[in-house]
């Protein structure tokens, strides 16, 4: 019983998007995180697919509502009106293609621009486990991403390196930014809702400790 | 001894009894039960003990460490029941130990048997009690121990407690009842942090109960639609719904909460008869309280389902609200308690008797409870210290407050009448049944009043109240009668008023019916009945008579048979093509031939076109390597010749991905860059060139900039690419000019800029013919630009053509291959919109059942027709958007609400992919042809847009899901990505196909 409740017990969502051009495996990241399992016989994505999952960090419990996108651009005005309100992405490029990797620019304007403006961004190589076919550098994209503040990996959704590893990531910054007062969860558009758990904290006096941002969020 | 030895056999049995009863609970109280429940554990372990009682150790097998292995085991090669289970744990032993390496394979094989739902995973507790847990949730467990306990001298000491001939047969029947409860799907603790997956809601509904759809009546009537069920006249209907209704009504919901439950409560259902045992249930909802008596032989499930509906026993059991209920008489026996309920008529229910042990007074003191706070006992139920509610002692018999009943007479009473009043409420709430108490008064005996209730009550409400609801309009018993004419009059005068916006808000919204709905659907309905036969669908026979004759069918007929029945798998290649339009019914086979030689002509003069194009492509991507080599900033393993194209692409893509959307648009600077085109032609892709467009694109890039490796490598051809996409108008035409010489790309570049043009396209695309052998020789006979569209294409299409469907049999490498080159040649001829994904889903299908890739292109064109205008900037995905929500919002009012306060889902992108694909991925392959082929019959049978009914079809199949879990946009879609696949296909056709009927009555009945 204690194990139904907990399901619904969490102190934040995020809502998270996955972008990025055609085939660089976003649904495949997504099924990785949230099945821990390769998709192989992914179809490529219309519209847009789902997934959520509550992960702990740093003892608070999140849950992620993973928005999985389209990657061909024909279907941006489809997608775009997912966007809003993210609060964070994960743009994806295939390292093994170069396409995939010189589109991110403008990836990154879409989501900066319809997305919340304080979008937490992680980029993501993914098929690190084909490098042999390797067309974009860990030096290049890394320096890609200082260039445009975002977070880095290089993951697989094969062998499922560094994909939890890349939401964990991204939510955490999420966290420090709430808890730095950087951001606002009580903002329209934030892409961040509290959770039962949060509320609960909030309104039993016994625990006086309340998400910080509930302090400074005025 | 022997005592001991019972005392040791009815502890093991007490333990299955009390494990029994804690599962059967959970069962009631939560609405299912969870695999993981730590009863199922405990009923294991109990059972697990008594059938390794007094085991025989001398059997062979059974010196085995693990008893239950070697038993379940030997009974399963003489049970077959058990020999299932035998095999079943084997599976989860193997799929335990060996479970990262099949991941794979396992994977694999749950995607075949998509609809099977998941391989279960095993936790350590599962797999403690194994082999007794696999039969219990393989509902067989009772089944496996009745068999002991038959032949228990096989496999049992004579002391055991399965050889008792008594306790043998109680375990089994005890064991009756967990094994007939749905056990829900073992999860994994990962699954604890994800939500239910769509699986698990359907499943969770399913236990819940069948839809019982509630429409509620305050809602705005819903134009004589009403539920599935209603329609079903036979009474028969009425009482199996009625049936479940009850049973349903038993679990506690989220509606209703479960206050008291007794089993055994003894209730003589009629005078002839012989008390029956059932289970006493109190339920209260927001509004009402209810008691419920059900006789046991529904409860338990002995009974079949069709004679579980069926039975008898339905007329017997009870429901009664207590709004209705006015007193409530209890006597006191030895043998326990009885109970009669009298209602405001004065009717008397049939007596409950309670079983001993103060089971009627913990009922009534749940009563007590469950009435507060608006009703109370009168008297109420007195609290003694230590032993909690107590009967109220009172001094005399004929007391004020309460009156003994018959022959009882000396002593402390035994027997009560308890009043239910509301105090404080009396107008607002049962305004009936407190009139009666108020006008007789405390002083009467209330047993008394019963014959008199139903006369007394008008004229005393009109003497004791202002209400208006309580006053009769023929009231003829006060003098003072002004007020009340008065009164009656602007009563008059309400109901006439509401009556009158009712029916304005019908004639409105009939009126909204007819202008959005109207030209959805045909307005002439063609039945399946006359002539009959419809439903059978298109069979071989018929089509073979229609062959032979021709002239003498009627179109007409045929479609409505596959509209109703689908088209027999055999033949759906022959019809198909009828259907989509490359041929007309009614050809002669002469005809049919020539048409099938002008498309067999035109699709190998498109293939030869691409190809000779593609082969140019793949000379200039080689050529052109060097040159963007050199650029490289990362000298990693690169495969060059992929690597050209790709690059290429990437650039076309960016621009192509900024234009459409108009984001930020380039600088117009189309002369300059028009010139460096001519030199470009004259040998593309050397190093020469590339340098110079590379300084185009360094500033024409700008969106770019911020990304240096990038802008290094921004590259070549893509410039033009871009221009091409509308921005210079002024370079087109130059470009044209530069070319005149060439006829064959000329044309081909034209049909590029000019999208909008089909006409011109056709006559352009013949010409092309005499430029095939041309083009092949000649890589300057193709504008740049085509050759990056196609490039572009070629790129998009190969992606998508090698994950398309790759798990269904047809798909091998030729086959693929087969399914690119149809691809290509539609994409060739539609260049201007270009590969869209999502066509070569559309595609796919057309090519398995046809097997024939002339025929496929034809076809995959006339679908086309219709389709593309689903794709972005088509259009038509906002208009079905739009009248989903018109649909919905007629037809299930109270969804559409529920869509509306959830965040506003209504904009109803949850159809997106249903829409643009014609439920190709929500569907398993089979029921994508019987689905698509009745959206093509529909067209000419009951509506042009069908796939709108398919949808609010698929909608309505799940509602009560979506309703009771109260699904916000997200977990609308999420249910419906996870459901595909996993629809009932037969029945949502079933239920479109009544939807449309529902429109096309709406819209006659005027």
């Amino acid at each position: 019983m204690s194990q139904t409740a907990m399901s619904e017990t969490y102190d934040f969502l995020f809502k998270f998007l996955v972008i990025g051009n055609a085939g660089t495996g976003k649904s495949c990241l997504l099924h990785q995180f949230i099945e821990k399992k390769f998709k192989d016989d992914s179809n490529h994505t219309i519209g847009v697919e789902f997934g959520s999952k509550i992960i702990n960090v740093g003892g608070k419990y999140v849950k992620l509502q993973i928005w999985d996108t389209a990657g061909q651009e024909r279907f941006r005005s489809v997608t775009r009106s997912y966007y809003r309100g993210a609060a964070g992405a994960l743009l994806v490029y295939d390292i093994t293609s170069r396409e995939t990797y010189n589109a991110l620019t403008n990836w990154l304007t879409d989501a900066r621009m319809l997305a919340s403006q304080n979008i937490v961004i992680i980029l993501c190589g993914n098929k690190k486990d084909l490098d042999a076919d390797r067309e974009v550098t860990f030096l290049e994209a890394s320096r890609f991403a200082q260039e445009n503040e975002l977070m880095f990996l290089e993951t697989s959704a094969l062998t499922g390196e560094n994909v939890e590893e890349a939401f964990v990531q991204c939510a955490r910054k999420i966290l420090n930014k709430i808890e730095s007062g950087e951001l606002d969860p009580e903002r329209m558009g934030s892409g961040i809702q509290y959770g039962d758990a949060a509320l609960r904290q909030l309104r039993s006096p016994r625990r006086a400790q309340a998400p910080n941002a509930q302090e400074c969020g005025c | 001894m022997g005592s001991a030895e019972d005392a040791v056999k009815e502890k093991l049995l007490w333990n299955v009894k009390k494990e029994v009863k804690q599962i059967m609970e959970e069962a009631v109280t939560r609405k299912f039960v969870h695999e993981d429940s730590s009863h199922i554990i405990a009923l294991c372990g109990a059972v697990e003990a008594c059938l390794l009682h007094q085991l025989r150790r001398r059997a062979a097998g059974f010196l085995r460490s693990d008893k239950m292995a070697a038993l379940f085991t030997k009974v399963g090669k003489t049970c077959p029941v058990a020999g299932e289970i035998c095999h079943k744990v084997q599976e989860l032993q193997q799929q335990a130990e060996g479970r990262k390496p099949s991941g794979v394979s396992q994977e694999a094989l749950r995607r075949q048997g998509s609809a099977s739902g998941k391989a279960p995973a095993l936790s350590p507790q599962a797999l403690k009690h194994v082999w007794v847990r696999t039969a219990l949730i393989e509902k067989v467990l009772d089944k496996v121990v009745q068999y002991l306990a038959e032949n228990c001298s096989k496999y049992y000491e004579k002391e055991a407690l399965l050889a008792d001939p008594v306790f043998g047969p109680i375990l089994a029947s005890l064991l009756v009842g967990p094994c007939a409860l749905e056990y829900t799907k073992l999860k994994t603790a990962d699954h604890y942090w994800t939500d239910p997956s769509a699986d698990e809601l359907v499943q969770r509904h399913r236990i819940r109960g069948p839809p019982t759809r509630q429409d509620s009546p305050a809602k705005r009537p819903a134009l004589g639609i009403r539920k599935r069920h209603s329609s079903g006249s036979a009474s028969e209907d009425r009482l199996a719904a009625c049936a479940r209704e009850c049973v349903e009504s038993l679990h506690q919901n989220s509606r209703t909460r479960l206050l008291y439950g007794k089993n055994h409560v003894l209730v003589q259902p009629k005078e002839d008869m012989e008390a029956v045992p059932g289970y006493l249930s109190l339920h209260q909802s927001a509004e009402s309280l209810t008691l419920k008596w059900t006789p046991n032989q529904l409860m338990n499930g002995t009974l079949g389902d069709s004679e579980l509906e069926k039975s008898v026993y339905w007329d017997y059991a009870l429901v009664v609200p207590f709004s209705q209920v006015v007193c409530i008489h209890c006597h006191q026996q030895k043998s326990g308690g009885t109970l009669v309920l009298v209602s405001q008529d004065g009717i008397q229910r049939p007596p409950l008797h309670f079983p001993q042990g103060g089971h009627l007074l913990s009922f009534l003191s749940c009563l007590e409870n469950g009435l507060l706070p608006r009703g109370q006992l009168e008297p109420p139920l007195w609290t003694q210290q230590g032993k909690g509610k107590v009967f109220p002692k009172l001094r005399k018999r004929s007391s004020i407050r309460s009156v003994d009943m018959e022959e009882m007479g000396t002593g402390r009473a035994t027997d009560y009448v308890f009043r239910i009043i509301y105090p404080g409420h009396r107008h607002e709430h049962n305004a009936g049944d407190m009139i009666e108490m108020q006008g007789f008064g405390p002083s009467l005996p209330a047993w008394h009043l019963e014959p008199l209730c139903s006369q007394g009550s008008s004229c005393l409400s009109c003497s004791s109240s202002s209400s208006p609801h309580a006053t009769p309009s023929h009231c003829s018993c006060i003098p003072d009668r002004l007020p009340l004419r008065l009164l009656c009059e602007s009563m008059k005068r309400q109901i006439v008023s509401r009556a009158f916006y009712g029916w304005l808000a019908h004639c409105r919204h009939l009126s909204t019916v007819r202008t959005h709905l109207s030209a959805l659907v045909h307005h002439s309905v063609i039945p399946p009945d006359r002539p009959p036969g419809a439903s059978a669908g298109l069979t071989k026979d018929v089509w073979s008579k229609y062959q032979k004759d021709k002239k003498n069918y009627k179109e007409l007929e045929l479609l409505r048979q596959v509209y109703y029945g689908g088209i027999e798998h055999e033949i759906r290649k022959d019809v198909w093509p009828f259907l989509l339009g490359h041929y007309k019914f009614g050809m002669s086979k002469k005809e049919m031939e020539q048409v099938d030689a002008v498309v067999a002509a035109r699709y190998q003069q498109v293939l030869a076109e691409w190809k000779a194009c593609e082969v140019v492509v793949r000379q200039r991507e080689r050529e052109a390597h060097p040159a963007t080599r050199t650029k490289f900033s990362s000298g990693s393993s690169i495969d060059s010749h992929v690597q050209r194209l790709i690059h290429r692409d990437s650039t076309i893509s960016n621009d192509v991905f900024i234009s459409v959307d108009d984001l930020e648009p380039p600088e117009p600077q189309d002369p300059e860059d028009s010139r460096p085109k001519p030199e470009q032609e004259a040998g593309p892709g050397t190093p020469g060139t590339a340098v110079v467009e590379q300084q185009h694109s360094v500033e024409f890039d700008s969106p770019d900039s911020g990304l240096p490796s990038s802008r290094n490598y921004s590259v070549a051809s893509g410039i033009q690419s871009s221009l091409d996409e509308g921005q210079s108008v002024g370079f087109e035409e130059e470009d044209g000019g530069g070319e005149e010489g060439s006829s064959g790309p000329g044309p081909a570049a034209h049909t590029l800029r000019e999208p909008q043009d089909p006409s011109q396209e056709k006559p352009q695309a013949g010409e092309l013919e005499a430029g095939e052998e041309l083009a092949a020789v000649c890589a300057a006979a193709y504008t740049i630009e085509l050759l990056d569209t196609v490039a572009l294409n070629l790129h998009r299409i190969d992606k998508d053509v090698q994950r398309c469907d790759r798990n269904y049999w047809y798909f091998t490498p030729p086959n693929l291959e087969r399914l690119r080159d149809v691809m290509c040649s539609y994409v060739w001829e539609h260049l201007d919109v270009g590969y869209v994904q999502g066509m070569c889903d559309l595609l796919a299908p057309l090519l398995v059942t046809l097997d024939n890739d002339q025929l496929a292109y034809s076809c995959f064109s006339h679908l086309m027709k219709r389709m593309s205008q689903n794709f972005p900037n088509g259009g038509a995905m906002d208009t079905h958007f739009a009248n989903m929500r018109s649909l919905i919002q007629i037809l299930d009012s109270e969804l559409f609400e529920l869509m509306h306060q959830n965040g506003d889902y209504t904009h109803f992108y949850f159809c997106y992919r249903w829409f643009l694909l014609d439920f190709k991925r929500e569907l398993l392959y089979e029921d994508v042809f019987a689905v698509w082929e009745v959206i093509w019959a529909a067209r000419h049978i009951s509506s042009e847009h069908f796939v709108l009914f398919i949808a609010l079809a698929l909608v309505e199949a799940y509602r009560e899901i979506i309703r009771d879990n109260n699904m916000d946009f997200t977990d609308i879609i999420k249910f419906f990505n996870e459901r595909a696949e996993h629809h009932d296909a037969q029945e949502i056709l079933r239920i479109a196909r009544d939807l449309v009927h529902k429109v096309q009555m709406l819209i006659e009945n005027k």
